[in-house]
């Protein structure tokens, strides 16, 4: 699976404003949605509400991935915010989350999924990699740290 | 034509009956290996005992055929298919990584039981063979020669059969096996050029004999490199039919070219069937095609073993039962000190010598060929022939016993051939209320890897493992009680608990939805009253 092919700039935003669960994963959404990528946005938003209900996504050292599986993708779709402040996104160490990686998965095709966002966090397992997103400045920044 | 193959029908049928019953008597009652009982049915139906019985206007149903194979060649035709069957599911039951990292000890293996083999085989025959004087004398060379081609099918079933191919010792015993039939043709060559001179006058052709041995030799490595490099490109392409079904069927369309193109290039067909085994074993679709392929061999390795067995004949071996009796139990002892005593030099321990030995003890059809072509060249007589075919009958019956009580207790092989990148791994536990809690997140995580594209192999043992593979991939899970375990390498931890978190929540979920299910009690109740509905209503009716 190449990053390349999956993460663009304007699937990147290096200011999330949201205030709630609700309203950061609506924004990053609505990334996806301008890019053309997904557009039954109703739908999608109750997926990953659904999944965050049964557990939170909120990792370790201010990292949380929302995701889920749905019928409103083909292939896997997935993008990036970074919200400098924090937010609790009830993570597990009850740090604050300032890196989100949202990735979205077709229900009923067999693909690597799980091993996206897993990859993905083996890049920002450093500090190093994660100061330099959080203090990234624009899109070509953050992708700059996956090595793009 | 009709008749040939109705007649083929009929003898496949009675070996097919006769090869199961006796090989499900040797199995269940008598404790022996089915295809010991497999082998003593083809003796027992074959062209040299009842089978010669004529049957009405049939005549016998196995007539005695002349020539090397007693049988007929469409039925050594089914019975080639079962043997490229065999060690094309044999290669990939093996653990390839394993099978490299042995490979120069199974060298010295395969080397030491040949030069014993031979030595002791020739030398016999100059002791006690009256017209012998000399081991350049061609019947000296011959019964040298034929004490060192070890059955490689035998040795493999039985290994599948226990469930031991992948153990230091079983993949030394393959891989020397293989490689002693590399060398077998090689010495063959030599010993047949050597003994046409004898037997013709003239000078030995050794740049023939050299090139003959070269192309077997180059063929060899040739398809052992390029079969490991290309089969995970292969299979990747071929995932793409997304049917794991026409994936077994083309990669043993491959083994049965491979098989004929090694036969071409001097080899035995069974090495280009267990090399393209061997390559796609290491692919993350091996197990998923040795299952499919199993299926069909069930059928075809039966047939092998029985028309091996048909080749002994009792008759030829009474004239020289005395010293085909010390000839065999030389072959026997030659491979045993010829393969263990060297096995003890290069990481195993006495055990495990003892059964790299008694792996490489079985004689097959190899054994007859051997003597088939010496017998045509006027290098040996019909009573030496008859030698091979005792040596064959006593190695095919004591071998597989010996084989099974030597694999019995410890490992066979010394610390320090033990894997050494345990420190890479991590293992990662998850503890459940009940056994049952256990193996639902079990299946659910299993369904997970599966979504992301992996193949699931349940692995042997005392406690449930499965492996879990997609491409260079591999996890190994496990289940002991209401302990659910996965070692992972260290780079892919992130991976599996990710996959292992997404399948707690679903659990979560539904156990919050199990909570708010209506009581069990109430549907119970609901059940029973449900049950007698009719009867009720019945009444009800009569009473109205």
């Amino acid at each position: 699976m190449k990053l390349k092919n999956i993460l663009a700039p304007e699937l990147i935003t290096v200011d999330v404003r949201g205030t709630t669960k609700k309203e950061i994963i609506q924004e990053l959404l609505g990334l996806l949605v301008k890019a053309g990528r997904v557009s039954e946005v109703d739908m999608v938003l109750g997926e990953l509400m659904e999944r965050e209900r049964k557990m939170s996504t909120g990792i370790q050292h201010g990292v949380a991935i929302p995701h889920a599986k749905t019928k409103a993708v083909k292939n896997l779709v997935a993008c990036i915010g970074i919200k400098k402040e924090g937010f609790d996104f009830q993570s597990l160490d009850g740090e604050p989350s300032r890196i989100f990686i949202m990735t979205l998965s077709p229900i009923d095709r067999v693909g690597p999924h799980v091993q996206f966002l897993a990859e993905i966090s083996m890049v920002i397992k450093t500090e190093e990699a994660r100061a330099r997103l959080i203090q990234a400045k624009n899109a070509q920044e953050v992708l700059a740290v996956f090595g793009l | 034509m009709a008749h040939e193959m109705m007649v083929l029908a009929l003898q496949l049928g009675v070996i097919l009956l006769a090869a199961k019953f006796t090989g499900w008597f040797f199995a269940s009652r008598l404790k022996q290996p089915k295809v010991l009982g497999e082998l003593v049915a083809g003796m027992l139906i074959g062209p040299f005992l009842l089978g010669s019985i004529p049957l009405g206007s049939l005549g016998p149903l196995f007539p005695l055929v002349h020539g090397t194979i007693p049988v007929s060649p469409e039925l050594y035709g089914i019975a080639t298919l079962g043997s490229i069957l065999l060690l094309f599911t044999s290669g990939l039951e093996t653990d390839l990584p394993t099978f490299i990292r042995f490979s120069g000890k199974a060298t010295v293996v395969g080397l030491g039981g040949v030069i014993v083999c031979f030595l002791l085989g020739a030398g016999i025959t100059v002791i006690f063979h009256p017209d012998v004087h000399s081991f350049m004398d061609p019947e000296a060379l011959f019964l040298g020669t034929l004490s060192t081609a070890t059955s490689i099918g035998i040795t493999a079933r039985i290994l599948s059969e226990i469930k031991k191919i992948s153990t230091p010792e079983g993949v030394t015993i393959l891989a020397a096996a293989v490689l002693d039939d590399v060398i077998s043709i090689v010495v063959l060559s030599v010993v047949v050029g050597i003994s046409l001179v004898s037997l013709n006058g003239g000078t030995v052709a050794w740049s023939g004999i050299g090139l003959a041995a070269l192309k077997a030799v180059g063929f060899w490595v040739l398809c052992m490199v390029v079969g490991i490099f290309s089969a995970p490109y292969l299979t990747k392409g071929l995932k793409r039919f997304q049917s794991l079904g026409l994936l077994a069927e083309i990669s043993f369309g491959i083994a049965l070219i491979l098989a004929g193109l090694s036969e071409m290039a001097g080899l035995a067909m069974i090495i280009g069937a267990y090399i393209t085994g061997l390559s796609f074993s290491q692919t993350d679709v091996g197990p998923e095609i040795n299952e499919r392929v199993k299926g069909v061999s069930e059928y075809f390795v039966p047939v092998f073993f029985a028309v091996m067995g048909m080749m002994v004949d009792f008759a030829a071996i009474v004239p020289v039962l005395g010293f085909g009796m010390i000839f065999a139990v030389l072959a026997f002892v030659g491979k045993l000190l010829g393969c263990g005593f060297p096995a003890l030099f290069v990481g195993f321990n006495l055990r495990g010598a003892f059964r790299i030995g008694a792996g490489m003890l079985p004689r097959g059809e190899v054994a007859l060929i051997i003597a088939g072509i010496g017998l045509a060249a006027g290098a040996i007589g019909p009573d030496m022939f008859g030698v091979a075919v005792l040596t064959m009958l006593v190695a095919s019956i004591a071998a597989p016993p010996i084989l099974i009580f030597s694999f019995r207790g410890k490992p066979g092989y010394k610390k320090s051939l033990e894997e050494q990148d345990e420190a890479d791994m991590v293992y990662i536990e998850l503890e459940f209320p009940s056994e049952r809690a256990a193996e639902y997140i079990r299946k659910s995580l299993a369904e997970a890897f599966r979504a992301e594209g992996f193949y699931l192999n349940s692995i042997e043992g005392s406690v449930r493992s499965w492996q879990i593979r997609k491409e260079e991939l591999v996890f190994v899970m496990k289940r002991c009680e209401a302990k659910l375990e996965i070692a992972a390498k260290r780079q892919n931890e992130s991976f599996v608990r990710l996959m292992m978190l997404d399948t707690l929540a679903d659990f979560q979920e539904f156990v919050v939805g199990l909570k708010s299910m209506q009581s069990p009690d109430l549907m119970g109740a609901n059940l029973m009253i449900n049950m007698f509905a009719q009867e009720d209503k019945e009444k009800m009716n009569r009473s109205e």
